[in-house]
């Protein structure tokens, strides 16, 4: 293995949904002499892309989980982590971002920058993932790569700048200018794997080079070497791409790149755009959390040699051999035998097989060092879980996981399927933290909730391919919210005399809304009039209160509790006479105090043909659906809309006969908001009668 | 209680105040009070009625779209629908304004309501953005049959922001004026002016002037050094009133005399 640190990149390859990132992938192993074959996303030839692991993705032509690849390109070793498109998985392109040290942003000609692009774009801003842009599909009707760039800068804020321009687009396309070496290159052979380096056509000269010129302006700005070279007329291609990258990596400037996956143009010069362009882990600093030093920063450095090693496991999977753990070591060297610190659990594992990953096939290693992505066999750990020579307690810093919207009841059909399905339940819920299962109390059924409909519907088609659980699901639950708006004071007495030891406590004090927090307790007792030590029982006992509401049984938040008074006896208060005494006064209160039910509501967007804007406004009104507002872009339309979770089910069967299946919509979670009172009247009215069937 | 009147057993006997009510309506009647137009002089919440158009005059980067939404926002408050129409600008631009501009307007209030404000003015809010080149009367028309249709919007104000006005302008403009009055709405335009040119025979800029009659009301946002004074051209009370009437330049809000907060 190559262990020059500063050749390494670790790249995520990002984008919406059919922008063709999974081809991009493909093409890229295919020119680094990974694979010696090209196959199809949707697997006409039988086999699917090589990135597509997983048989369902290869049916549906989507990316699920994000699987890890090396390559090698000009020397330099490239990491690249395939990240899901679709909004129900963003989950894993945050966990691929979270250990990437740059992405390439892939948009389409077509379709410029479209809703998804601009979610994937801020996660990489939350991670300070610094990019490359590279507009695919060229060669397609209505490319304009000229719009992308443009929408690139409007949209996203992007300060983007051409590092190419296109030769012939559409029917016609044929190849780029490198704006930096100003030569014209073609794709030929079979595969577009040679590449011939030409003059520029003649009537191209005039653009080129008022594109470069515009590229040097937008890099000089990062680099005084590189202004007095322009202004001496002698910028070299070391120069330019010296300044282009400073200001990459920095997020200043994101240089664009273009050509058509499928075609097999524009790849290779993609590639040294990675090379030379992105970070190596060197330029990007780390930090951990040192938890014996009451969680100070501890910035790591990426040096093989450091004895101290740290590493991130980012992704989990179930492999013939057991758990196969992603794991990107920061510091230090993991190697083959090392006992190591699961620093979550505080146990000490003994690293056994180490191995490099290429989609679904491995080659076995001896060491990761830092800087490297790697996979490790046998060691038990939940994705997300930081380890380290035993000798120091770090973590990396804990990732932003959203709370579940949605959740679903299953039931295993027969006995055998009901194991597997219990073994399927487990491996998920370590692999994708946005996923929770659980089992209801009240009506003993297994529960999954997670981030959309099409998320756990996956989840649902991997328990019956590769566990064999087949599994009958009930209707979907929505994720609701049981909240107060208005004060309301309380003054209960919790006594029990009925034999044995007495239960005396009095609690009084109010109850409010709090914007911000689930839930707040503020202690005024003065006095004395209830022990301190029975406290927190009291705050328990009202936390306990929060996790389920008389309403609905769904968990209430932004109360704030205050108690200012009280009292208590000698001998018959405690700890648990506190808690029922709590329970009871939170009881006593929440129904002054008008309570709601909020609802989650989605941010939903859809792209349709403009023909059928009226129609898909339509439908988004009948779900309630506050429409935000209308993009009219030519003969595309982009609609944004809020709407309630609980009315979107189904939605894509019907915006595919609204619109002859030209729409396509993308969803995720916007806000909590209260249901009007029609709709939390009948969700009442539905919970009792639940409530009364399960009893 | 009269003998024979019957008590409603379900009116509690003392008189309830939600104060965190009164709180809420009274800081929606103050917003109401910063109308930008009554703050102008003007007596009435709508100056200019259906059919009616009113413009915004300034040079770039000096607060029209600003003190546009100030107006759109004051008419959500009042449950009257807005069409906010952006030529060139993406919905996302334009939600960063009018979540800047209601920041700020209740800065000096209290900052818990804001979600509450939002609630009310959401749904009287609807924003459509298009391609200059792409936006006509005729487009606009059919997009306008499909919201009213369907119920879905029926807008009772137009804000059409980043318009190009042009020679060839005045067909759009008289289009769209028996538009506003067939459907029932009123318009306000933001017009972008330029300092080198000389203002027109009737003292008005010259931009303005070739479309002065379509117009029934005008204001002119004017900077000078720090600050940036608000002019009424046309329309309302005459060009004397208000004579101190400027931004606050940080906010781009209305700065309110006697109002230190402002």
């Amino acid at each position: 293995m190559n262990i020059d640190i500063q050749s390494v990149r670790n790249i995520g390859i990002s984008a919406h949904i059919d922008s063709g990132k999974t081809t991009l992938t493909e093409r890229i192993l295919f020119y680094t002499k990974r694979i010696h074959t090209i196959h199809d996303v949707k697997g006409k030839d039988g086999f699917g892309a090589t990135m597509d692991s997983m048989e369902l993705e290869k049916e549906r032509g989507i990316t699920i989980a994000s699987a890890a690849t090396s390559c090698q390109w000009n020397k330099h070793e490239i990491n690249i982590i395939d990240t899901p498109g679709h909004v129900d998985f963003t989950m894993e392109v945050e966990r691929a971002l979270r250990v990437l040290d740059g992405a390439v942003l892939v948009l389409c000609a077509v379709g410029g920058v479209q809703s998804q692009s601009i979610t994937v774009d801020q996660q990489m801003k939350r991670y300070q993932v610094p990019c490359i842009a590279f507009i695919n599909k060229c060669d397609r009707v209505g490319a304009n790569p000229e719009r992308v760039i443009r929408q690139l800068s409007e949209r996203l804020g992007h300060n983007a700048v051409a590092m190419q321009i296109p030769i012939g687009l559409e029917a016609d396309y044929e190849g780029v200018v490198d704006l930096v070496s100003m030569r014209a290159v073609y794709f030929e052979g079979v595969n577009g794997e040679i590449l011939r380096t030409e003059d520029i056509p003649e009537d191209l000269v005039v653009v080129a080079s008022k594109k470069r010129e515009a590229l040097i302006d937008a890099a000089s700005m990062y680099s005084d070497e590189l202004t007095e070279a322009a202004l001496e007329e002698s910028v070299t291609e070391e120069l330019l791409i010296d300044a282009l990258r400073k200001a990459t990596l920095t997020r200043e400037l994101t240089p664009v790149f273009m050509g058509s996956a499928y075609k097999n143009k524009g790849v290779q010069p993609l590639l040294d755009g990675v090379t030379r362009l992105l970070p190596c882990p060197l330029d990007v600093k780390t930090e951990a959390l040192d938890l014996e030093n009451e969680e100070k920063p501890v910035e790591l450095v990426a040096d093989p040699k450091v004895p101290t090693m740290v590493a991130l496991a980012f992704k989990l999977e179930d492999g013939q051999y057991g758990q196969l753990t992603y794991i990107r070591v920061y510091q230090g060297t993991l190697g083959k035998g090392d006992t190591i610190l699961n620093v979550r659990t505080g146990k000490k594992v003994k690293v056994g097989r180490l191995v490099r990953m290429h989609a679904n096939q491995m080659e076995e290693i001896s060491a990761i060092p830092a800087g490297y992505i790697g996979a490790l066999f046998g060691i038990d750990c939940a994705s997300g879980d930081t380890f380290c020579s035993p000798n120091v307690n770090y973590t990396m810093t804990s990732m932003f996981v959203p709370e579940p919207v949605i959740s679903l009841a299953i039931k295993a059909l027969d006995q055998k399927s009901e194991a597997n399905m219990s073994k399927a339940l487990n491996r998920f819920a370590k692999e994708d933290p946005t996923f929770k299962t659980f089992v209801s109390e009240e009506t003993h059924d297994t529960v999954i909730s997670g981030m959309g409909e099409l998320h756990l519907e996956v989840y649902i088609e991997r328990m019956r391919r590769e566990y064999n659980a087949h599994v009958t699901t009930g209707m979907p639950r929505v994720a609701y919210r049981e909240t107060i708006t208005r004060r309301a004071d309380f003054n209960y007495t919790h006594k029990k005399q009925t034999g044995g030891a007495g239960q005396f406590g009095r609690l009084a004090g109010f109850i409010e809304p709090v914007a911000d927090e689930d839930f707040v307790f503020d202690n005024r007792i003065t006095g004395g009039s209830v022990p301190t030590q029975y406290i927190p029982a009291c705050e328990k006992g009202f936390q306990k209160c929060m996790s389920k509401g008389p309403l609905l049984e769904f968990p209430i938040t932004g109360v704030k509790v205050t108690i200012n008074d009280g009292a208590s006896h000698s001998v018959d208060s405690s700890e648990m006479a506190f808690q029922a005494a709590a329970r009871g006064a939170f009881l006593e209160a929440y129904h002054k105090a008008a309570p709601v039910i909020q609802e989650p509501i989605m941010k939903v967007v859809v792209e349709s043909p403009t023909e059928f804007q009226g129609a898909v406004m339509g439908t988004l009104n009948q779900r309630r659906g506050i429409i935000v507002g209308t993009q009219d872009e030519g003969p595309i339309c982009v609609i944004e809309a809020q709407v309630p979770l609980s009315e979107m089910f189904g939605y894509s069967t019907v915006l595919r006969s609204a619109t002859q299946g030209k729409a396509q919509f993308t969803m995720e979670f916007l806000t909590y908001r209260q249901a009007p009172k029609s709709i939390a009247d009948e969700l009442i009215k539905k919970a009792g009668e639940e409530k009364k069937n399960v009893a | 209680m009269l003998p024979n009147e019957q008590r409603d057993p379900l009116r509690p006997t003392g008189r309830v105040f939600y104060l965190k009510e009164r709180t809420f309506n009274m800081l929606k009647k103050d917003l109401l009070l910063k109308n930008p137009l009554r703050l102008l002089g003007h007596d009435s919440d709508d100056i200019i009625t259906e059919g009616d158009f009113g413009v915004i005059l300034a040079r770039a980067g000096v607060g029209k779209t600003a003190i546009g939404v100030q107006l759109a926002i004051n008419s959500q408050l009042r449950n009257q629908n807005v069409l906010h129409i952006a030529l060139n600008d993406p919905v996302q631009k334009v939600c960063l304004w009018y979540d800047e501009v209601l920041r700020n307007l209740i800065s000096q209030h209290d900052i818990s309501q804001e979600a509450r404000l939002w609630d009310i003015i959401l749904p009287h809010r609807f924003i459509m953005t298009f391609k200059v080149e792409r936006f006509s009367v005729p487009i606009l028309e059919e997009r306008l049959n499909d919201l009213i249709e369907q119920e879905i919007f029926v807008p009772r104000m137009l804000l059409v922001d980043g318009f190009p006005f042009k020679n060839e302008s005045r067909q759009f403009l008289e289009d769209l004026k028996t538009l506003a009055k067939k459907l029932g709405f009123h318009v306000w335009f933001t017009m972008n002016i330029h300092r080198h040119n000389q203002p027109a025979p009737d003292g008005f800029p010259p931009e303005f002037s070739r479309f002065e009659d379509l117009f029934e009301v005008a204001i002119q946002l004017i900077p000078e050094g720090k600050e940036v004074f608000v002019r009424p051209l046309k329309g309302i009370g005459g060009k004397s009133q208000s004579p101190g009437l400027s931004l606050n330049p940080s906010t781009l809000l209305f700065h309110v005399p006697d109002d230190p907060l402002t």
